[in-house]
Formats: C-alpha cells, sequence, structure tokens
C-alpha cells in the first residue's frame, strides 16, 4: 500500500515536472507578448497590447496568415483526396506489385524535408519554373499523402466490404459507393488524417522557405520577422496563433470526435 | 496578390474533383476579397533587398505615391543576392540593394542597368562614401550609395572597461572569455582580422588567409556565439554577451531608447566601413518604375525613413537627410561624428571569386572549432 | 467464376483509385529525388554549374573537416536528442495510460502536445528567451540562491538539445501513448499469475510489446531531427553547424546546388542507415 502510494506520488512528480518542461517556453511567449517595451525577457515592465495592435496592423504578417490557412487546407484537401482514393483502391482490389506500391507511398515519411524541398527546388530550378505558393502547396501535398494514406488505409477494415457489396448490387457505381458510402463510414479517419496534415503544413518551415518567393506561409514570415528587428512582435503572432489553434482543437474536440469516443 | 490568376491556372489543371474545385474557388474568391483593396489595377516592383527595406514605414509612402505594390524578398550578404538572381528567370527583379564593394562584381555579370547622372542626387550625397569607382565604369553610373556604418566593436558599457574597447586585441583576451558575439558575415570579419594583423583589406591575399584563420579560430573560442544581425541584438540587449564584434551603430541605433548603455566605437587599428549601393537590374521590365523607387530611397525623405527603418540604424548616404531626422535620431547615428570616423575605416576586402570560396571555407572551419 | 475480362476490368478501376495518388509521389518526389542524386554528381565552377559527371563533391566532403564534422556533429545531437527523448517520453505515456483515470486520459494527452500548436518557429525562438542569461530559468534559479552565476545554455549544444527533446517529447508521449493502451490487461495478469513483480512483468512483457512502438516513434524523432534546420540555427548560435546548416550555406550563400544535393544525399544515406538498424521493429504504415 505504502509502495502504491509513493509511486502515485513520484508519478505525480513526474507528469508534473515534465508538463512543467513542456508548457515553460509557451507560457513565456504569452507573458511578454503583452511587454511593455522592446525587450521579450525579464524583467517584465507591465502589461501593454501594442504588439498586437501591431501585429495586426502588419498587412505582410496577415498576408502570411491568409496564405497559410489557404495552403494547408488546399494541400490537406489534395492529400486527402489522394490519399482516400489510394486507400480504397489497394483494400478493396488485389493490384499486382501492391506492396512495393504501398511503399512508394509510404517512402516520402522517411525522407527529410529539407531534401525533399531541394529535390524540388532543383528540378523547378532546371525548368525555369517560378517559385509560388503553388510550388509550397505541392511540397506539402507530398508530405501529407503518405500520412493521409497509412491512416485511412490502417482504418479500412473488412467490416465495410459486405456494406459497399449491398450498395453495389442496389446499381451503384464504383465511384458512387466510395463517395457515398465508404466514404462517410471513414469519415472520422478522413478527418483526423486532414486535420493532421493542416497542423503539419501549417507549421512546416524549410519545404515553405526555399519553395516560396513573396507570398509566404506564415513561418517563413515570422522567420524574417525574426531576423529584422528585435521586439516583441513575435511572441504576439506565436500567441494569436497558439490560442486560436486551441480555440479550433476545443471545438473539433466537442463536435467532431466526440462521436469516436461513444461507439 | 497573384492568387486569383493562379487559382484560374489550377482550375484548368489535370486534377479537377468536384471538392476541390469548389474549394479552390472559394479560396480564391476569399483571397480576392481579403486583398482587393491594394490590389486594383497595381503595377508590382519586385526589389531584392536588406532587411532595412522591409520597414512599411518606408516603403508604404512610395506605394501609395505611386499606387504600386513592392514586393520585397530581403537576404544577406552578396552571395546570397546573386544566388537568389540566378535561381530565378531574367525579368524577375527590378531592383537590387547590394554591397557598395560588390557593385563591380554584379556589373561582371552585366546585371545593371545604367542610371543617368541627372536622376541622382549626387551633389547631395557625402563625398567619402559616394564611391564612383565602385558605383560606376567606364564613365557610366550603375548603381548608387543609400548608407552607410561601420563593422567595428559594439558594446555594454556598463559592463566592459570603456578603454579596452580602444583594442582590437583586448577581444583576444582572457578578459572578455565567454562575453563576445561575433558578427555571422565572414567579409567583414575576416577583414577586421586581418586589421589586428595589421594587414590593409584591399591587400588581402590566399597568403593571409592561414594567419587570419589562426586569429579567428582563436577569437572564436573566446566569444560565446556567432549571429546574424537579429540574434547579435538579442545577444546585446539581453545581456547574453556584452561585446559584439562586426557591430557598429546599425546594431546600438535601434535599440538606443530601450539599451542607452549600448554604445559603439572604433579601435585604434581601425574598422570596417560598409556601404550599401542601390541598382535597377537590367533585365527589369520596368525600367522607369524602378528608376523612380531609387530615386525614392535616395531622396532625402526617404533617406531618413531608411536610415532609421526598424531592422537597423544606419547613417543616410545623402546628406540632405538630416532635415528629416529628429535630434535624438542624429545623436543615435553620431551625425556629427562621421567626419572623425572616416578615416579610421577601411572598405570591405573585395576577393575573387576564386579567393571569395577560400575565405567562405575559413568562415565554415572557424564555425566547426 | 470470375473471367478473365472481368479481372481485367476490376483492374483498369483499381488503377483509376491509386494511379493519382502513385503519380503525384512519382512526379514530385522520386523524380525530384532522383534529379537531385544525378545533380549532386555536377559541380560548381565560379558562377557555372558544370553538368560534367564525378565524384568531386563527395570527395571534397570526405576530405574537409569542417564539412564531416557537421555530419558527427548531426548524428551525436540526433542520437542524444532520440534517445533523451524516449526516456523521458515513455514515463509520461505510462503515467497516462495507467495512472491517469480513463475519462481524463484523452484531455491529459492533448495537454501534453498542446504546445505543438505555437508556431514551430516561435518555439524554438521562445527557448531562447528563456535560457538566456536574463532568461526565466536563470533568473528564477538565482532568485532562489541555487547558482550564484547564471548557466550558460543559449547558443550551446544544450540549447539545441533542449529545444529538439521538447518537440520530441511531445511527439513520443503520443505515439507510446497509442502503443501502451492497446495492449491487453491480460498479459500483465498472465505475468502476474507466474509470479512476476512489477519490474519483471514491465521488462519482459510490456517493454518487449510495446517495442515496436517506440522504435517507430525513435525512427520518426531521428528523421525529423536530423533534418531540421531551425532548432540548431536558432538556439545553437552558430558554435558548431549540423548537416542542414550546412546545405542551407550551400544553397544560401553559394548558389551551390550540386553540393548542396550531394550534402544531402548523405543526409539521406544516415538516415536510411537508422532504418536499415531498426527496420525490424517498424511499422510505419501503421503510424
Amino acid at each position: 500500500m505504502l509502495r502504491h502510494r509513493l509511486s502515485t506520488l513520484l508519478a505525480v512528480i513526474y507528469a508534473a515536472a515534465l508538463f512543467g518542461f513542456i508548457f515553460l517556453p509557451v507560457a513565456v511567449l504569452v507573458l511578454f507578448s503583452f511587454q511593455d517595451g522592446r525587450l521579450p525577457v525579464p524583467p517584465f515592465n507591465g502589461f501593454s497590447l501594442q504588439w498586437y495592435e501591431a501585429i495586426f496592423a502588419d498587412r505582410k504578417l496577415m498576408a502570411a496568415l491568409l496564405n497559410s490557412l489557404i495552403v494547408a487546407t488546399a494541400s490537406s484537401a489534395v492529400a486527402c483526396l489522394l490519399g482516400f482514393m489510394a486507400a480504397y483502391g489497394f483494400a478493396r482490389y488485389k493490384l499486382p506489385g501492391s506492396v512495393l506500391q504501398r511503399g512508394l507511398l509510404i517512402a516520402p515519411m522517411t525522407v527529410s524535408y529539407l531534401i525533399i524541398a531541394l529535390g524540388l527546388l532543383t528540378v523547378l530550378n532546371t525548368l525555369g519554373i517560378g517559385l509560388s505558393l503553388w510550388t509550397v502547396g505541392i511540397g506539402h501535398v507530398v508530405i501529407n499523402l503518405p500520412l493521409c494514406f497509412a491512416i485511412i488505409y490502417s482504418s479500412m477494415g473488412d467490416h465495410h466490404v459486405n456494406i459497399e457489396r449491398a450498395a453495389r448490387d442496389l446499381g451503384a457505381s464504383d465511384w458512387k459507393v466510395m463517395l457515398l458510402v465508404t466514404a462517410p463510414m471513414l469519415m472520422p479517419s478522413i478527418l483526423a488524417s486532414f486535420f493532421l496534415s493542416v497542423t503539419f503544413s501549417w507549421d512546416e518551415f524549410i519545404i515553405a522557405f526555399l519553395l516560396s518567393r513573396f507570398n509566404v506561409t506564415l513561418p517563413v514570415e515570422i522567420w524574417s520577422l525574426l531576423r529584422s528587428g528585435l521586439n516583441p512582435k513575435t511572441n504576439a503572432i506565436g500567441s494569436v496563433v497558439f490560442l486560436a489553434s486551441i480555440a479550433l482543437l476545443a471545438i473539433l474536440e466537442l463536435t467532431l470526435f466526440r462521436k469516436k469516443n461513444t461507439p | 496578390m497573384s492568387v486569383g490568376k493562379e487559382g484560374n491556372e489550377m482550375k484548368t489543371g489535370k486534377r479537377p474533383g468536384a471538392c476541390m474545385r469548389r474549394f479552390l474557388q472559394s479560396a480564391t474568391a476569399l483571397a480576392a476579397i481579403a486583398f482587393a483593396a491594394p490590389t486594383l489595377a497595381q503595377d508590382e516592383l519586385n526589389a531584392l533587398v536588406w532587411c532595412d527595406h522591409t520597414d512599411p514605414t518606408l516603403i508604404e509612402p512610395f506605394e501609395q505615391a505611386n499606387n504600386v505594390k513592392v514586393n520585397l524578398k530581403d537576404f544577406e550578404g552578396t552571395g546570397a543576392g546573386l544566388s537568389i538572381i540566378e535561381q530565378s528567370q531574367p525579368g524577375d527583379w527590378d531592383v537590387m540593394v547590394i554591397d557598395g564593394v560588390d557593385v563591380q562584381r554584379a556589373l561582371d555579370m552585366d546585371l545593371f542597368a545604367e542610371l543617368p547622372a541627372d536622376a541622382l542626387p549626387t551633389a547631395d550625397i557625402f563625398p567619402e562614401v559616394r564611391l564612383d569607382k565602385n558605383n560606376s565604369r567606364d564613365g557610366k553610373i550603375y548603381a548608387v550609395t543609400e548608407k552607410f556604418g561601420y563593422n567595428t566593436i559594439a558594446y555594454d558599457k556598463s559592463k566592459v572597461d570603456v578603454n579596452d574597447m580602444k583594442n582590437l586585441s583586448s577581444l583576444w583576451s582572457e578578459k572578455y572569455k565567454g562575453r563576445i558575439a561575433i558578427y555571422d558575415y565572414y567579409l567583414p570579419l575576416i577583414g577586421i582580422a586581418g586589421l589586428e594583423l595589421g594587414k590593409k583589406t584591399a591587400e588581402l591575399t590566399d597568403a593571409d588567409l592561414p594567419a587570419i584563420k589562426d586569429r579567428l579560430v582563436a577569437l572564436k573560442q573566446n566569444s560565446k556565439q556567432v549571429s546574424d544581425v537579429v540574434s547579435s541584438q538579442t545577444a546585446l540587449a539581453t545581456g547574453e554577451v556584452d561585446i559584439l564584434l562586426g557591430g557598429g551603430e546599425w546594431i546600438t541605433g535601434v535599440l538606443s531608447a530601450d539599451k542607452p548603455d549600448l554604445d559603439w566605437t572604433i579601435p585604434d587599428e581601425g574598422g570596417l566601413l560598409w556601404t550599401q549601393s542601390i541598382a535597377v537590374l537590367k533585365t527589369s521590365k520596368k525600367q522607369e518604375l524602378a528608376r523612380k523607387f531609387v530615386q525614392y530611397i535616395v531622396s532625402p525623405e526617404g533617406q531618413a525613413r531608411l536610415a532609421t527603418s526598424s531592422c537597423y540604424w544606419a547613417m543616410p548616404a545623402n546628406s540632405k537627410a538630416g532635415d528629416h531626422l529628429t535630434d535624438a535620431q542624429k545623436a543615435a547615428l553620431r551625425w556629427s561624428d562621421q567626419a572623425s570616423y572616416l578615416p579610421k575605416t577601411q572598405l570591405y576586402p573585395v576577393p575573387s571569386a576564386e579567393l571569395d570560396q577560400k575565405m567562405q571555407d575559413v568562415w565554415t572551419e572557424m564555425l566547426q572549432q | 467464376m470470375t473471367t478473365l475480362s472481368l479481372e481485367n476490368a476490376d483492374r483498369r478501376k483499381a488503377w483509376g483509385f491509386v494511379a493519382p495518388a502513385l503519380v503525384w509521389t512519382v512526379a514530385f518526389f522520386v523524380v525530384p529525388f532522383l534529379f537531385m542524386a544525378a545533380m549532386s554528381l555536377w559541380s560548381r565552377q565560379g558562377r557555372e554549374i558544370v553538368r560534367a559527371w564525378n565524384l568531386d563533391n563527395y570527395l571534397r566532403f570526405f576530405g574537409e573537416n569542417a564539412l564531416l564534422k557537421g555530419l558527427s556533429n548531426s548524428l551525436e545531437i540526433t542520437l542524444t536528442v532520440t534517445v533523451l527523448s524516449v526516456l523521458l517520453a515513455y514515463p509520461l505515456a505510462w503515467i497516462i495510460a495507467e495512472r491517469v483515470p480513463k475519462r481524463f486520459q484523452r484531455t491529459a494527452l492533448i495537454l501534453a502536445i498542446l504546445p505543438f500548436w505555437t508556431s514551430y518557429v516561435v518555439r524554438s525562438y521562445s527557448w531562447l528567451l528563456v535560457l538566456t542569461k536574463n532568461g526565466v530559468i536563470n533568473q528564477a534559479l538565482l532568485g532562489i540562491g541555487i547558482i550564484s552565476e547564471p548557466l550558460e545554455i543559449a547558443s550551446t549544444r544544450t540549447a539545441t538539445v533542449i529545444g529538439f527533446v521538447h518537440f520530441f517529447v511531445m511527439l513520443l508521449t503520443l505515439t507510446i501513448y497509442a502503443n501502451l493502451v492497446q495492449l491487453s490487461p491480460n498479459y500483465r495478469r498472465a505475468a502476474a499469475d507466474l509470479g512476476a513483480n512489477g519490474l519483471q512483468t514491465f521488462w519482459h512483457v510490456i517493454l518487449p510489446l510495446t517495442l515496436p512502438g517506440i522504435m517507430t516513434g525513435a525512427f520518426l524523432t531521428f528523421v525529423l531531427c536530423i533534418g531540421d534546420y531551425i532548432t540548431p540555427q536558432i538556439l545553437g548560435g552558430n558554435n558548431e553547424l549540423v548537416l542542414p546548416q550546412i546545405i542551407m550555406l550551400q544553397i544560401g550563400r553559394r548558389a551551390d546546388l550540386p553540393m548542396a544535393s550531394a550534402l544531402s544525399i548523405v543526409l539521406m544515406l544516415a538516415v536510411t542507415l537508422a532504418y536499415a538498424l531498426c527496420a525490424r521493429w517498424l511499422k510505419i504504415d501503421r503510424v
């Protein structure tokens, strides 16, 4: 009994320490976004909203925010669509060499983003194709497609087959079955993979940095913000992104993913 | 904003998919709404610049006066800038900011267009930084100096012995071990290491590199970090280090209000003078607009804004800019002390492509020590 | 029963589903990768990229200490980070899976990964501010009186490692937790019935069963960590360079894409080696 209590105590201490470690930079970030003055380090001079005003007045930063939103949702939508179709194809049909092909689809996951970016950069450069948000989006589909495919494929169990067959027997075409029967059944994992890849794309730096030009995504803009003058604007934009993501997460958690918990 | 145009390209692309198309349409519409105001029938100017040009207070007046959108991409160091140009298509860029000493390098690559002499306020530019030899070739002007400053020693005067700062060699002493940041740009720092060894920057050759490398490695061992503009500012401002070698008014000026103890000096061995020039790209399809931009930047108003831009402060090249600066700003820029600084400084080394590679190698090796 | 023609029709249909993803991956991943591999055999001379095939870039890599050291720095940092992250994350995942009541587990898990959603660049920068001489940690420790001189953490390898470990502890807590909750409690009961104590059960039963999950997470950590540029660039203070920093220098300062490509291939080989070493535990497509 004593041992159990002792181990519980240890567990609490350990968890508290690790949560402290995990939240330390975020807490500091948010605190100093309210700093009254240019230096985002102690001492805390007083509470001020000036840096929040500054970021909302920063046209480039706001444009980057919108760019990120567009690139993240569009590239994730493409990645999900392609991933879902491929998962459906592999799960429902026996294709020759399918192990190899599945391996190919997963392969980008095992390669550093820097290498993916550099590969695309060398090709685009040689072909003389200009860099834009489109090239960033293409890169993001490359990194997110394996993820979407893996998640959706692993949730595609055999028990769905009967329902699909029933639909087909009732005269539905393959595409109809996929869109109207399979997709709704797999919606939780499709959504999960969509939001996961939105998260990755939203936060991705190196591909966005190397494959973009004037219209940049938020992480790239934050990077140049960091290099163009010391002030707590970086803290403010970081905090805004954080709070907005938490809000979104909370909404998703309370609506979409709630169902998954209660069978 | 070109999202709208690209949206149309995507729609005719290979991979329609009803959902995707609907999504793209709404995304395009969203983008169009968000950018409706500034995109109406606007011209765009693409400028490859240093970070001081990205300050909206500098760019927006020009944008509004000419109803254009200035697209800015910032880079550090001529190598990086030329590398971006090489990776672009001709005509992608209209204006470029470049180290004064590297204008000739760009002219070797035939990058810049001639600037008519009557378009420039040459008479108003401080004669010491006019640098005709750098900015022109065969009697034709290709670039104009817009800003200048020094790479010397910046420090926190409440923490160091100010007398030590008059001597470059003190930075190698045990006393300042772990209290120094080195500015991460190989050219001026190799120049400074040369000065410490009593070598003139203009005369550096291959043969000097081994000795310079040894000095740099020793310096590295005595210092805390090697960092870019903002990391350097951060380190000085937060007290992480007390000295920045390679720093100057460009690092202390912008922080003058928050950190009055930050100061800089030119030691007895001398310091490096940097100048930045601005030029119009030869392949630009908007020669006239580009020239207008250059004229704006070197005008007294533009110069005052550039001198006190949010990334870093430094002396404007146009002497008339003083009329648009406050006394406090002029004090932070040390407006009236320039005459005493300029004779003590030398320009950046101008290496051949081959020597440049070797210098970069020395720098990489130094970082890896 | 099924005729040959039907099978063919089926196959064509199947290709219709699978092809778009495959084409995308080949066009934007395989081809660029092969192109980059080819380019690594070219070289940059002066301002030109010379398309003559040779191994110069690789010879230069193995001949220059500064470049080789980039690889060894990368490997040392990545291995340290991977091991530390696993060691720190496993107990946390275990506590969440075993000690936190079922209905709070999801909340606890989400809390553990919440800082994921601060922007990644901002997170590294925030660590810099936390670790600097006048940062919160030093101020707090000085205030309590544990130390009399501020710790020199910022701009060192330690800072880089801390920044990385922070990120990967979150990632690994997630993957290890997912693994732990899949274990049937029967295993533990069986082990107890056979007279094993808690530690023995863990060592002989739970650990081996969760090893695939750990290895998968560790491998992901390795891949993401060894290819990262931001964290060492912001936190390392340029006191040593890792391979991605050297690659970025080639792209940014020299426009030397062939050399950058060669270095990337080296990076790739390091990852492949890591993959080969832990391949038998990996289940990448089950992440």
